[in-house]
């Protein structure tokens, strides 16, 4: 989705350093999709993770904080909270598993479709990826990009190690590329209220 | 595992030793043996820090042997937390020496005259118990370091550290990992503070001579051990997701869900969780050189555990769980991994219970002795147990205590126990498991979620409604068979998920023991347990009453979902009917 007055920031990182960003991810990210639809249909066709891979490995997904049981009824709307997540542990992760035989126990936790909704417009939707997701489904989010608060990217910029710098081997901001001089991206960034950041594997274009 | 050893540390001459057969007990092991005799040995109504009451420990029915997972010890005794009837149990190496050496149980009785401490030893060539005054108030950590010195690396050990000795009933009894670190703990229910009663500091376990248990049919346990091992390492829980995160990875999880209770159970989220959360925990210790992955005791393929360091790379504690990190970390308002492993090692020392521990700092923050989110205060405290002040007494007691002193109207705990890490109003299944349990509030007493497979209670729908008493109490039948094998109750997602996993441990009891094992014969080892267990209970004075959650969780709607617990007592009170 275009926004013609976002600030657009594109990393290229080792893929040594793509695990910094996680941190932002479990946090929640907002990312563009059409809403009005199942949310299904969102992971799949929109985001382009495999069938088999929602049916195997997602086996935890919340939406608006209410688990989910049948993706392919509950339908997103705009400014939706996703949340999903690999098998969990625990009397409560087998609890809040997919269709588990212990989903009785969440009571009210269960999400309740409410009409159909299915108005398919472009928005945004907040994501946030758990555990063994993180590194399966991370890099793919990333690449296709996020939107962010600038003064929030550009603190979680500056508590990034040299590590973290030395394995960045392109910056553009604006389309610009930015050089050595991170002052100069810290302060684009804390005037931005909206950035789109894209981070790329350069082992894995 | 042929044998009982019974030191009366109370008779008359000190304390006297004495070994002998099975007898009613035989083939019992874990929470089995341990609840049984304490339901027929000690007086229901015995205060739970004197001379009649019995401190029962036992290693689980496979434990001892060359099967993996099988390295749980049960502590058993009427707590002096609860009044009721407790089990507690922790991985280590403990169970897995005693077991080596023979013992199906070791049963402390009576109480000495006097204030001289002791120390036991359990080898090949019998059972000493020698006072060692040297011992006095060391915490564990230096308690062990001062040990080995003596005994060496090659044994396990148990041990109070001051908590116990002061009969402090949040008090814990360490058990040291493969490293000889004391940081498996049987954390609930004050059984530290039971072994400090009788006197008894340290237990060291020497298998030196010892071999492996031997099975009746070794070839068929050998094969049933392979696909056990094969089942946890192809499940994504046991084989991916504990060994990558451990038992924290729910963090993120319980609190998006709104079941992770901040601020002493006002909210059900807390803006700072994943600062605490597994994912974050791993990359901290993998980054620090510690270790993400790590297990308690030899013969885990699970790994769950870690080891955490400082930020200058120097050992701190073991890998918090989940539990402790929620405690000292949400339920407190504390968003800082550093804080909670600070704490997490100050209660391994001091020999504490976490949950009960930080469940205290948060009643007591909720009464304005320290702030919520006050990191150097909650250390304070704690530390403040670690010295036995006043106040560090009153805390080392417990929620219950602490919220009693300091007039606190919101104390989560059942039977004077504190609630663990979900919230029962938006997971009001827990909830019937924290209200009804034989226990006080625990989670693991409804942990084992294999009905299902086990076909406990028969087919539920999982979709039923109204099914939360059903389905709670056929996790707790469950839950009580696995502890008695000594088995880990992580092996729950693999067997529930994998029936040819189930199978392989079914034909590890069996074939270990020569018998022929069947899912109906755990489920009557999980009802006879928790039969004795109730029964104790009900003659201690406990009856339905006592089986609610405090009144705040019917009263206050917790946030995001805002809902009261509302199963009716009615229906909790039929729980216990089979």
């Amino acid at each position: 989705m275009n926004n013609p007055h976002q600030d657009r920031l594109v990393l290229t990182m080792a893929a040594s350093q793509i695990s910094e960003f996680y941190q932002l991810l479990q946090r929640g990210v907002v990312v563009p999709c059409r809403v009005g639809c199942p949310l299904g249909e969102l992971l799949t066709d929109q985001w382009g993770i495999a069938a088999d891979y929602v049916t195997e490995r997602v086996t935890t997904v919340f939406l608006d904080h209410r688990a989910i049981d049948d993706v392919s009824t509950a339908m997103v709307k705009g400014g939706a909270t996703i949340a999903l997540s690999g098998a969990m542990p625990g009397l409560v992760g087998a609890t809040m598993r997919r269709g588990g035989y212990y989903a009785a126990m969440r009571g009210a936790m269960t999400h309740q479709q409410e009409g159909d909704e299915s108005d398919n417009q472009e928005a945004w939707v907040r994501l946030k990826l758990f555990n063994l997701l993180l590194p399966e489904l991370g890099p793919g989010f990333l690449r296709r990009g996020l939107r962010m608060d600038g003064t929030e990217l550009a603190d979680f910029l500056r508590s990034k190690p040299d590590g973290f710098w030395q394995g960045c081997s392109a910056i553009v901001w604006n389309g610009q590329t930015v050089d050595t001089d991170r002052l100069m991206l810290y302060n684009g960034l804390n005037g931005s209220s909206s950035v789109f950041l894209t981070v790329t594997c350069e082992d894995n274009p | 595992m042929d044998k009982i050893a019974r030191i009366d540390m109370g008779a008359p001459g000190g304390p006297k030793v004495t070994v002998g057969g099975l007898g009613e007990y035989a083939g019992l092991g874990g929470r089995a043996m341990t609840s049984l005799v304490v339901a027929a040995e000690v007086h229901p109504l015995a205060h739970p820090l004197g001379a009649e009451n019995k401190l029962v420990i036992a290693p689980g029915m496979l434990s001892g042997t060359t099967g993996s997972m099988t390295g749980r010890l049960s502590v058993g005794c009427k707590s002096p937390l609860t009044g009721t009837i407790k089990e507690s149990n922790a991985g280590g190496q403990a169970a897995q020496v005693l077991a080596r050496l023979g013992y199906a149980a070791v049963i402390l009785e009576g109480k000495p005259e006097g204030d001289d401490l002791y120390k036991i030893i359990i080898n090949k060539d019998g059972i000493q118990v020698i006072v060692d005054n040297s011992l006095k108030l060391l915490d564990n950590y230096p308690l062990v370091e001062k040990l080995r010195a003596e005994y060496g690396d090659k044994v396990a050990y148990m041990s109070i550290g001051s908590a116990g000795e002061r009969k402090l009933l949040a008090a814990s009894i360490a058990c040291t990992d493969p490293e000889l670190r004391p940081t498996r703990h049987c954390g609930r229910g004050g059984v530290g503070a039971v072994m400090g009663a009788k006197r008894v500091k340290a237990i060291i376990i020497d298998d030196a001579g010892m071999k492996m248990r031997p099975p009746k049919d070794p070839d068929k346990y050998r094969d049933a051990n392979r696909k056990f091992v094969e089942g946890l390492r192809k499940h994504p829980v046991t084989g991916e997701g504990l060994p990558a995160y451990g038992t924290n990875v729910l963090t993120n999880v319980l609190n998006e869900a709104g079941g992770y209770p901040s601020y002493n159970f006002k909210d059900g989220q807390f803006a700072g969780s994943n600062n605490l959360s597994g994912e974050t925990q791993a990359a901290l210790e993998i980054q620090r050189g510690g270790l993400a992955t790590h297990g308690c005791h030899r013969g885990c393929v699970i790994q769950c555990s870690g080891v955490y360091n400082d930020k200058d790379g120097h050992y701190l504690t073991k890998q918090p769980e989940y539990e402790t990190v929620w405690s000292h970390g949400g339920h407190c308002g504390i968003d800082d991994l550093d804080t909670v492993a600070h704490l997490d090692f100050l209660d391994d020392n001091i020999g504490v219970d976490t949950i009960e521990m930080g469940v205290t700092i948060g009643v007591a923050m909720d009464a304005g002795i320290i702030e919520f989110g006050d990191k150097a205060g909650a250390i304070r405290l704690v530390e403040e147990v670690q010295k036995g002040t006043p106040l560090g007494r009153v805390l080392g007691s417990g929620a219950a205590i602490t919220g009693k002193v300091f007039g606190v109207e919101r104390v989560p705990v059942v039977k004077d126990q504190a609630l663990p890490a979900y919230d029962p109003r938006p997971i009001q299944g827990i909830g019937v498991t924290y209200a009804t349990t034989t226990q006080g509030a625990d989670h693991t007493a409804g942990y084992a979620i294999a009905t299902n497979i086990l076909k406990v209670g028969g087919d539920v729908d999982p979709l039923k409604p109204e099914g939360q008493v059903e389905l709670s109490r056929n996790l707790q039948i469950a839950t009580a068979a696995i502890d008695s094998t000594g088995m880990c109750l992580f092996i729950a997602f693999a067997i529930m998920d994998q029936p040819e996993t189930f199978q392989a441990l079914l034909d590890m009891l069996g074939s270990f023991h020569g018998i022929t094992m069947t899912g109906d014969d755990v489920v009557a080892l999980g009802k006879k347990v928790l039969s004795a267990e109730r029964d104790f209970n009900t003659r201690a004075g406990f009856t339905k009453h006592h089986d609610r959650l405090p009144r705040f969780f019917y009263n206050e709607p917790v946030a995001p979902h805002n809902q009261v617990f509302s199963v009716p007592d009615e229906e909790l009170d039929t729980l216990f009917n089979w």
